[in-house]
């Protein structure tokens, strides 16, 4: 248990290591923005594989503003962040090409979404890249 | 920088993380992958995680003001009366998510007296929920500095707001998973309890749809009481949190727009859980 543990600890180190890359490019961004307003929704990290979606369920206000951002670690060289309702039809996506999308949205009534994040393409062989990403308001 | 991203580093290195990063391997073709995820409504409905989906209480602040209510939320927060001792799972979990959002809310305009009691509050509700040291020390931390007034309003909200959308949904509370949910529960149902009494002291019912109405959130809040809590919550706080709970969602499935008498039965609900803790 403890080996397989130990094992597991050593496999995910570099994975860590790119996420919290990914983590520190999305926390300096809301940061930033923070001074001017926007308040955080919430703020995770997480791991890709190449060509793979993550998705997060998100409830929306109305009449708030929304910036979702996301960061790819210094592998990606093409990330996407995208929304969706709840019947899968794509309302906004970043266009963009680089480890960086973000865009705003201002949702017309209260309702959940998905906001997905997209691994398009990498530098280099890896089996995953660390990814972050962030839901702002205003 | 907040003092939370040292805390959390300090999580990713006892995991097991390292700063040492791979060394690069030699560059090669990367297929190329569709400009639109292939993505049915099933797999975003089947793979979605929940780690987005409550909103923060100033983000429900702000919706109530872009409402037409300006009514701040921090002026309607009852001075709740919690038995603070109760270590019990359920309560703990819910009561510091009732502190939680009353904190963040009253930041800016609370007396610091107040303010030391309710992150006391936080803080004890983290160690009966064993959140760990390293967060109890941030605590006591915030607290020092609060009494020497080292640290301003507008400070200590970013560490809240992070606290709150960044730090305690990563923490493992020792393997309990339903410790997230129910701190984002209780800070949900306290957000509903003053919003809904928001609405009702300035008459405007209607203006509640926007904000009331989220049958997704309750759902997930009844997932963790109905699946995982039925045997182990105090009977009283379980049966009542879901019969509140059913009410919501009733409500927030509701075609037609909230009534007066919608409005009441949010404030009776909620405040029928919160009696409880």
């Amino acid at each position: 248990m403890l080996t397989a543990a130990f094992a597991t600890a050593l496999l995910s180190s570099p994975a860590l290591a790119d996420e919290k890359q990914a983590e520190e490019c999305v926390n300096t961004k809301v940061w930033d923005s923070y001074g001017d307003g926007w308040g955080v929704r919430t703020m995770t990290k997480t791991t890709l594989a190449p060509g793979k979606t993550r998705n997060y369920l998100v409830t929306l206000y109305a009449g708030n503003e929304y910036r979702i951002q996301a960061c790819g670690d210094e592998s990606v060289t093409n990330l996407d962040v995208l929304l969706y309702d709840t019947e899968g039809n794509l309302l906004s996506r970043d266009e963009a090409t680089d480890r960086e999308p973000m865009f705003s949205y201002t949702p017309s009534s209260t309702a959940t979404y998905y906001v997905v994040l997209y691994l398009r393409e990498l530098k280099e062989r890896k089996d995953g890249a660390g990814v972050a990403m962030a839901v702002t308001y205003k | 920088m907040t003092r939370w991203i040292a805390l959390m580093s300090l999580l990713a290195a006892c995991s097991g993380g390292s700063t040492e990063k791979p060394k690069p391997e030699p560059e090669v073709v990367v297929e190329p992958v569709p400009e639109t995820p292939e993505i049915t409504p099933e797999d975003l409905k089947n793979s979605a995680e929940n780690t987005a989906l409550v909103p923060s209480p100033i983000e429900t602040q702000r919706a109530l003001e872009a409402a037409g209510i300006d009514t701040q939320l921090a002026t309607l927060i009852p001075a709740h009366d919690f038995d603070l001792d109760n270590g019990d799972l359920e309560q703990a979990a819910v009561r510091s998510g009732v502190y939680l959002a009353d904190m963040m809310l009253t930041v800016k305009s609370a007396e610091k007296d107040e303010l030391i009691k309710r992150l006391e509050a936080v803080r004890k509700g983290m160690n009966q929920l064993k959140g760990g040291s390293d967060i109890d020390a941030i605590l006591v931390d915030y607290q020092e500095s609060l009494k020497t007034d080292a640290i301003g309003r507008d400070e200590l909200l970013k560490e809240f707001d992070e606290l709150s959308g960044a730090v305690i949904p990563e923490l493992e509370f020792n393997g309990q998973e339903r410790v997230v949910p129910l701190i984002e529960a209780g800070s949900w149902l306290e957000g509903a309890n003053l919003m809904a009494r928001a609405v009702k002291q300035k008459g405007k019912p209607d203006a509640a749809d926007g904000l009331l109405k989220q049958p997704q959130v309750v759902d997930y809040f009844l997932k963790y009481v109905k699946e995982e809590g039925a045997e182990k919550a105090p009977v009283q706080v379980a049966e009542k949190l879901e019969e509140s709970l059913n009410t919501l969602k009733g409500l927030a499935e509701k075609k037609e727009p909230l009534t007066e008498a919608d409005i009441d039965s949010v404030i009776k609900v909620t405040s029928d859980v919160l009696a409880l803790l």
